[in-house]
Order: structure tokens, then C-alpha cells, then sequence
């Protein structure tokens, strides 16, 4: 990680005239051209016609737009690769709501893309702003004493997680917590098995994922005691449906979101995979947690080749994750995605997500970014490209991994130049607020682009839990041979994140501590 | 409001308050007293299990105040169902706050719950979801409610005008297509059996199906030819057809001649069109066009379009 020497990169192409970027942008003095400042502020609204021929010939320019060498001006001012600052190259004449808040959403985020090339405060020599560490600390800070909303009273344990995890990717000792964290939670256990959103609330599959998490957060250890892992296991087995999913409470909708939750939950705290006695599935013939699962995950995969909440609905970068991110709980990723999921149509959905020129990600086709898809689609990219890669449990096989497979410039630049709020704190887009959940997923999506992380494989003889392989994965060492993480080529050094464990969305200690606590347990 | 702690009708309670686990909890929510109160209630006839008119009542007040409370909605329902409570008029009183809430997934949830008890559907409730639509035609809890509508009371057979209208008002409406996916060809496939990746368990869709949704998915193209739903929308029928994706090469290259780089009109024909020329084993030609993606058409998808031409097994870009 180091900050690249300030200097004017020419192009063999380019070296009898300006770069066109110059050519179309400044003028001599560096000031916005005329036309410049016409596309700032009327290039998303304006007609495709005559705006495609201008995009068009930046790039038949032959420069790459996706090269990493920092491009500075006559001042030595920073220029952002055109793919960032001007209207995607095709654009249809055909106006529809659609089209009208995709505009909306590009002119919001433009000019805080381009900003970033016309000043040389905050921004470091590739034109991307800083990270504003300690402004989302005390953001964090404050967002986890008060979130302020009744709205979010059944959330609760939610607010903390978020807050814990965020806290955790910038940096803090989050033990400080661990005693008030114990305290709050404690309340919201019930004698049935599992945790509601606070005090007297019905459990709840998506505020256990984030009570279990949050204890082996804060401390782990000691914590994990006040934990019923035995009325857990039984209040599982209830949510456990016949088609193979799970409810996300009793009585409450079934969707991935349930399966997810619940083997993050059945994984960390290694509880037996056999439903309990009281499980309604056990009726259907069901005897383990685990029947029926990989095939209903399979099933919500779309025409569109992305992951859907329940069977047949639209594909979505949030249950995308859930169900990669559960199928890579109950085995390897090469074996279980490629098993279960059509994989090069995933592959061809999931890159779809990004989007230009913001650079981050939207969840569906045809609608926005948002920062928490950072997370979301961003942390698909791992399971995804770990199931691309040679399995390292064949000894034979020459290990190859496929390198990363979407624009992580593009994401370092949304997230940083579009995500930050100004008084701390992460946003959905610019124009919304922030608040403690895009806080801990736009950051996590920005710490994943920061650290690589794979699947290692089981060493020989070490299976002994069934769900052994969602804890074999690494993050890789900085100092590897491997090629340069583009990412933080980009950065400043100050600014890069912690690493999470792509499953489990929590630190890497974290997940070890938890599984050397529980996975020598025997019965509760 | 007077309060509970005021009321001959609720005497009989004794409020639990809040545990809050500690003086200093974290996360602490700023309360009204008015909820704190409701909450206090609540916990306190959930804790003997009370379903009655009076508790309903205490339901409609906290959902008023915080309509994202799970427990306080599948509390409500079981209420409803055990009273024998006239759902329609449940309804009338949901349309109200969903149009308000409609991001919220307890609601539609709840929704579900309450329609599941009633033995027709009710005719005022596609005009409803039709009033959420306006507002949000891509709400997602919505339209997973739907989905499950059609599917319980079989409306497979009417639900593709309004589809079309959708479509008709924004061709670039994902969720329009996918709920048409769903009416043409997920009505044929069983939501337990069927997937994507092993393409069994299918029923039989006519060829005539076929070829119409083909149809019209080329004239939905062709307004928006950047538009990826629909061509989404082809590629899938075309996995259902299997005869591949050659039969629409000159289709597509109405939007993406190679001969003609700087004229190209879709990147999505681009992507397309590479396919089209694998299947053919002309990887000269895919190639290009998945350089041309990456380098002039959708390169922030570069790495991608890279990886899709390494697979080619051609040599290195530009060697």
C-alpha cells in the first residue's frame, strides 16, 4: 500500500496532442470547457443523438478507460477516467420512469465524481476523496446508544450489530461494548428459543443472526453463555419448512433471508444438524436441518440468473447473497454453487449489478444504486469467484484462482466519493441520509474490494463437523505473490478497512474464537 | 388517548414494563409514553394469551404507531382468525396504512395471512395493488404478493392485460417482466421441483406460447434496444425453446454489427451476439465482441468480459 508519486502519465497514443479527456473537459487555464460544464449538468437529461457521439469518441481514443495509472492535468490536478464522469455510451431516446430516476441518480452522482478531478483538497492523486474515519466513528458512536426511532424498536439488536460490525471494519476495539452489549441483549432471549427485537418481542430468526453475531463480537467467551443453545436448536427446528427453506419466525413468511439466518446461526454455534423431536418437518420425513435446503436455495434462482427471496420471484443482490453465502455454509463453494446454481448465468447476472458511471452496484435490473448493495452483490464476488477457481481439496489440480471479476475501482469511487455523508456516516446515495445499516454494508463492500479472500480448502483428515468447509476460508496475505489488489493501489494507506469473513460478515478472529468455543462441544 | 393505565376496560391488566437489561442500554429507542404504555399492555395479555376485541384494539393502536412490529402483526392475525373477525373489513382498514407502509414486510405478510382465510378473492383487491403499483411498480414485497394472489386463487388467466399496461407504461419495469415470466411460463413449472439449474420438472409451454413471447419480446427490443429485461426475457425463453440463440443472430445484429463498430446500439446485443457466435465456433467474432464491450461499450464490466473471452481459449487481447 503507498501513494503513487504525483507525475503526468502520457500515453503512446496520445503523445502529439492533449488527452481528449483535457481536450473535452479544460481549457488551458484548466477551467471547465463551456461544453464541460453543459455536460455536467445536462448530459443525463440530453437526448442520446448528438451526447453518444461525444462519449463515443473518448474512448475511440484507444485509451483504456479502466487503466489505473493516476492522470493529472497542466496544475497537477487529478483527472477521473472519463468512464466515471460522462453518460454511458448507448443511451435510448425512449423516456420512462425508469430511465427518468436512473438520470436522476447519475446527475446526483456525477459531479461528486468529477468533483474530485477539479480540486486537489481531500482527494488523493487518483482523484478519490479520503475515508472519513473518525467523522463514521462518532456517527457509529452515537448511532449505537440512540438510534433514535421508534420504527426501529424491533430492530434493536440489528442497530447494535451494524454498529459493531462498521466499528470493527474502521478499526475500534469493539470489547469496549461488551458488557452493554450482554445487558441489552440479554432481555430480548426467550424461554422458547431465539431472540426478538427486544423485551417480550416474538424470536425472530434476522435479530437472532444479529444477536449471536453481536455477542461473538463483543467479547465472545463468556458471552456465549447466557446463549440457550438447546431452546435455540428446538425453536429452529420449528422454522424449519417441507420444502427444505425456513420461516424467518413462527407463523412469519418463509425466504432465504430464513435459511441464511438460520445456518449462520446452527453453523457458528455448531448445534446439531438433527431437527429436534418437536420439528414440524420431521413429519414430512425430514430428519436434518439440512434436507431439502441446497435444492430449495436452487430453486430461487430466476430466468435472469439471479437469486430471488422465494421461488419465481425477481432476482435481487440481497438474496443473492443469502443464498451464496448459504450454500457456501453447507460445502465447498465449487461443489455446492456450480451444484446447485446455474453458474455462468449467475456469473452474467450478478456482474450486470454494476453500473456506470456511478460505479457501485444496484440490486436489480433496471433499478439504482445503493450503497448497502456494496455488501450485498459485493460480497457475492468472493463465494462466486472462489467457485470459479480450482478446488485446492484436489492435490492434483494446479491451483488457479480467477482473479477479481468486477470493476473494484468502480466501487472504491462510488462508495468514497458518493457514499460519505458529511457529517459521518454512510448513505444509500447522495440526497438520502445516513444511517447505521448502509454505514456497515457500504463498508463492508469497500473492505471486500480491500482484501481478498478464498477458499482454502480442508486440510486432509480435519472433517469432523459436516459443516467443516464454511470455516476454511482465508483472507490472503498482503505480502503474497499474487497480483496487486487494484483497490488499494487506489487508497491512501490510511484508508483501508478491516477484513470480514465472507460468510459470516464478521471480523476473522471472530468466526475462529466462536468455532474454537463451540466445535469441541459436545451435546449443549 | 387517555391511556391503558386510565381505563375500567383494561383494569383487570397489570402493564409489564420494559427490561431493558441495564440502566445504560445500548441502542435505546426514544419512546413516547404513549407507546411505552401500549408496549407495557401488550407484553403483559401476550403473557396469558389473551385474543380478544380489546386486545385487537390495543394491536391497531401500536401498529399506528410503528407499523414495522413483527410480533404486534402475527399477533393481530392470530386474533383475527381465532375471533372469527370479518376480514374484509381487516382489509379495508390495511389498504389504509399499507399505501402509507408499503415497503414494509409485515404488512404484506399480514396481508397474506388474512387473504389465505378469505374463500374468493375479493374484487376490490387488484384495484388496490393497482394504486400501490402507481406509486411504486417495483415494490418488491408487493409483488411477491401477488405472485403468491395469483397462484392461490389461479388468476393465471387475467393477469396478463395488467402486465401489459405496465410494460406499456415503462418497458424497463423488471418486475413487470418477471411477473411475466411468472404467468407464462413459471404457471407450468411446480414452485417445489422446478429449477434452473437442472431446467426439469417443466411442463410443457406450447410453441405457439413461444413464438408470441418471442414476438413480443423482439417489439419490446426494439423501442428500447438497451434496455436488459428484455433481452433478459429472450435469452430465458430461448433456454426453454432449446434451439439455441442462433435463430435470432439477425435479430440481434440489427442492434450491433460488428462491420460497424461505432454504430453499435445495444450493449446487450453486444453480449448477445457473443454467444451467438461461440455457438457457431466462430470465436474470432465473439471475441471481438466481448472487446468491444470491454473496452468501449461496458467496460466497467471489463474483467468480466475478459474472463468470458479467456474462456474462448483464443490468445491474449490484442496479441
Amino acid at each position: 500500500m503507498k501513494i503513487k508519486p504525483k507525475r503526468i502519465k502520457v500515453s503512446h497514443k496520445s503523445k502529439n496532442r492533449p488527452p481528449l479527456h483535457q481536450l473535452h473537459r479544460r481549457d488551458r487555464n484548466g477551467n471547465l470547457t463551456s461544453k464541460a460544464r453543459h455536460n455536467m449538468a445536462s448530459d443525463v437529461t440530453a437526448e442520446a443523438a448528438g451526447q453518444d457521439e461525444q462519449d463515443r469518441s473518448i474512448s475511440r481514443d484507444g485509451t483504456d478507460p479502466l487503466s489505473l495509472e493516476a492522470r493529472f492535468d497542466e496544475q497537477g490536478r487529478p483527472q477521473v477516467p472519463e468512464l466515471y464522469t460522462s453518460s454511458p455510451p448507448i443511451r435510448d431516446h425512449l423516456t420512462t420512469d425508469t430511465s427518468i430516476s436512473q438520470d436522476d441518480v447519475v446527475k446526483q452522482c456525477l459531479p461528486r465524481l468529477i468533483k474530485c478531478s477539479r480540486s486537489l483538497v481531500g482527494v488523493n492523486s487518483y482523484g478519490i476523496p479520503s475515508l472519513k474515519r473518525e467523522d463514521h466513528i462518532k456517527f457509529l458512536q452515537e448511532a449505537i446508544e440512540y438510534p433514535r426511532y421508534i420504527a426501529f424498536d424491533p430492530v434493536r439488536p440489528w442497530v447494535i450489530y451494524w454498529s459493531l460490525t462498521a466499528l470493527s471494519l474502521l478499526g475500534e476495539n469493539v470489547e469496549l461494548y461488551q458488557q452493554r452489549v450482554v445487558e441489552t441483549l440479554s432481555p430480548c432471549q426467550n424461554f422458547g428459543g431465539g431472540f426478538g427485537g427486544g423485551n417480550g418481542q416474538l424470536s425472530h430468526v434476522a435479530t437472532s443472526y444479529a444477536v449471536v453475531l453481536s455477542l461473538a463480537m463483543a467479547g465472545g467467551g463468556k458471552n456465549m453463555d447466557m446463549l440457550n443453545r438447546r431452546a435455540l436448536w428446538r425453536w429452529l427446528g420449528e422454522l424449519k419448512q417441507t420444502d427444505g427453506g425456513f420461516r424467518v419466525c413462527v407463523g412469519g413468511e418463509e425466504d432465504v433471508r430464513g435459511a441464511y439466518c438460520s445456518m449462520v446461526i446452527i453453523s457458528l454455534l455448531a448445534l446439531p444438524l438433527e431437527l429436534p423431536p418437536n420439528a414440524p418437518a420431521r413429519a414430512h420425513g425430514f430428519t436434518s436441518f439440512l434436507d431439502g435446503l441446497p435444492e430449495y436455495l436452487s430453486r430461487c434462482q430466476t430466468y435472469e440468473g439471479g437469486v430471488s427471496a422465494v421461488p419465481q420471484s425477481e432476482a435481487h443482490g440481497a438474496y443473492a447473497f443469502c443464498v451464496l453465502a448459504c450454500l457456501c455454509i453447507l460445502g465447498p463453494p465449487n461443489e455446492m454453487i456450480s451444484k446447485y446454481l446455474d453458474l455462468p448465468l449467475l456469473l452474467s447476472w450478478l456482474s450486470s449489478r454494476q453500473s456506470a458511471p456511478e460505479g457501485g452496484f444496484n440490486g436489480r435490473t433496471n433499478k439504482l444504486v445503493d450503497g448497502c448493495y456494496s455488501h450485498w452483490v459485493g460480497g457475492c464476488w468472493p463465494l462466486i469467484q472462489a467457485a470459479l477457481s480450482e478446488s485446492p481439496e484436489n492435490p492434483n489440480a494446479a491451483k488457479s484462482t480467477v482473479g477479481s471479476l468486477y470493476s473494484k475501482e468502480g466501487l472504491t469511487r462510488f462508495v468514497l466519493s458518493c457514499c460519505q455523508a458529511d457529517g459521518g456516516g454512510m448513505r444509500d446515495k447522495p440526497n438520502t441520509f445516513p444511517d447505521a445499516y448502509h454505514t456497515c454494508y457500504t463498508l463492508a463492500g469497500l473492505s471486500s474490494t480491500q482484501h481478498d479472500s478464498g477458499y482454502s480448502g480442508m486440510r486432509h483428515g480435519e472433517a469432523g463437523y459436516p459443516l467443516d468447509s464454511a470455516f476454511a476460508w482465508e483472507s490472503s496475505k498482503e505480502d503474497s505473490d499474487g497480483p496487486k489488489n487494484e483497490a488499494l493501489e487506489l487508497i491512501d494507506a490510511g484508508d483501508t478497512l478491516t477484513s470480514l469473513h465472507p460468510i459470516y460478515v464478521i471480523p476473522w478472529g471472530v468466526v475462529e474464537r466462536c468455532r474454537e468455543l463451540f466445535s469441541k462441544k459436545t451435546g449443549f | 388517548m387517555g391511556g391503558y393505565s386510565d381505563s375500567e376496560d383494561w383494569k383487570d391488566i397489570v402493564p409489564i414494563p420494559q427490561d431493558d437489561g441495564s440502566p445504560n442500554p445500548l441502542a435505546a429507542i426514544a419512546y413516547t409514553e404513549e407507546y411505552s404504555e401500549a408496549m407495557s399492555y401488550l407484553r403483559a395479555v401476550m403473557g396469558i394469551d389473551e385474543k380478544s376485541d380489546r386486545v385487537l384494539g390495543l394491536t391497531e393502536h401500536i401498529i399506528q404507531m410503528n407499523p414495522a412490529h413483527y410480533t404486534v402483526w402475527l399477533y393481530r392475525a392470530d386474533i383475527l382468525i381465532e375471533l372469527k373477525k370479518d376480514l374484509l373489513q381487516e382489509l379495508e382498514w390495511l389498504n389504509t396504512i399499507s399505501l402509507k407502509n408499503s415497503k414494509n414486510f409485515q404488512i404484506w405478510h399480514h396481508r397474506q395471512v388474512v387473504m389465505s382465510h378469505i374463500p374468493n378473492i375479493p374484487s376490490n383487491e387488484r384495484p388496490f395493488l393497482a394504486r400501490v403499483f402507481a406509486k411504486d411498480a417495483k415494490n418488491y414485497h408487493v409483488w411477491s404478493y401477488r405472485q403468491w394472489l395469483v397462484r392461490h386463487f389461479s388468476l393465471w388467466d387475467s393477469e396478463l392485460p395488467y402486465v401489459e399496461s405496465l410494460l406499456q407504461s415503462d418497458v424497463r419495469n423488471n418486475s413487470a417482466w418477471n411477473h411475466r415470466w411468472f404467468i407464462i411460463f413459471a404457471r407450468h413449472t411446480d414452485p417445489e421441483k422446478h429449477s434452473i439449474r437442472n431446467n426439469n420438472a417443466d411442463s410443457e409451454v406450447s410453441p405457439e406460447t413461444i413464438e408470441k413471447e418471442i414476438e413480443y419480446t423482439k417489439a419490446a427490443i426494439s423501442t428500447a434496444p438497451q434496455n436488459q429485461s428484455p433481452w433478459n426475457y429472450l435469452r430465458g425463453i430461448l433456454r426453454k425453446q432449446r434451439k439455441g440463440l442462433v435463430p435470432m443472430k439477425a435479430f440481434a445484429e440489427q442492434f450491433a454489427d460488428l462491420e460497424k463498430e461505432d454504430e453499435v446500439r445495444s450493449s446487450h446485443a453486444l453480449d448477445f451476439l457473443a454467444d451467438v457466435y461461440a455457438e457457431e465456433q466462430n470465436k474470432e467474432q465473439s471475441a471481438k465482441a466481448l472487446e468491444l464491450l470491454a473496452r468501449r461499450y461496458d467496460p466497467i464490466r471489463k474483467n468480466y468480459w475478459d474472463y468470458r473471452r479467456s474462456l474462448l481459449g483464443l490468445g491474449q487481447v490484442g496479441a
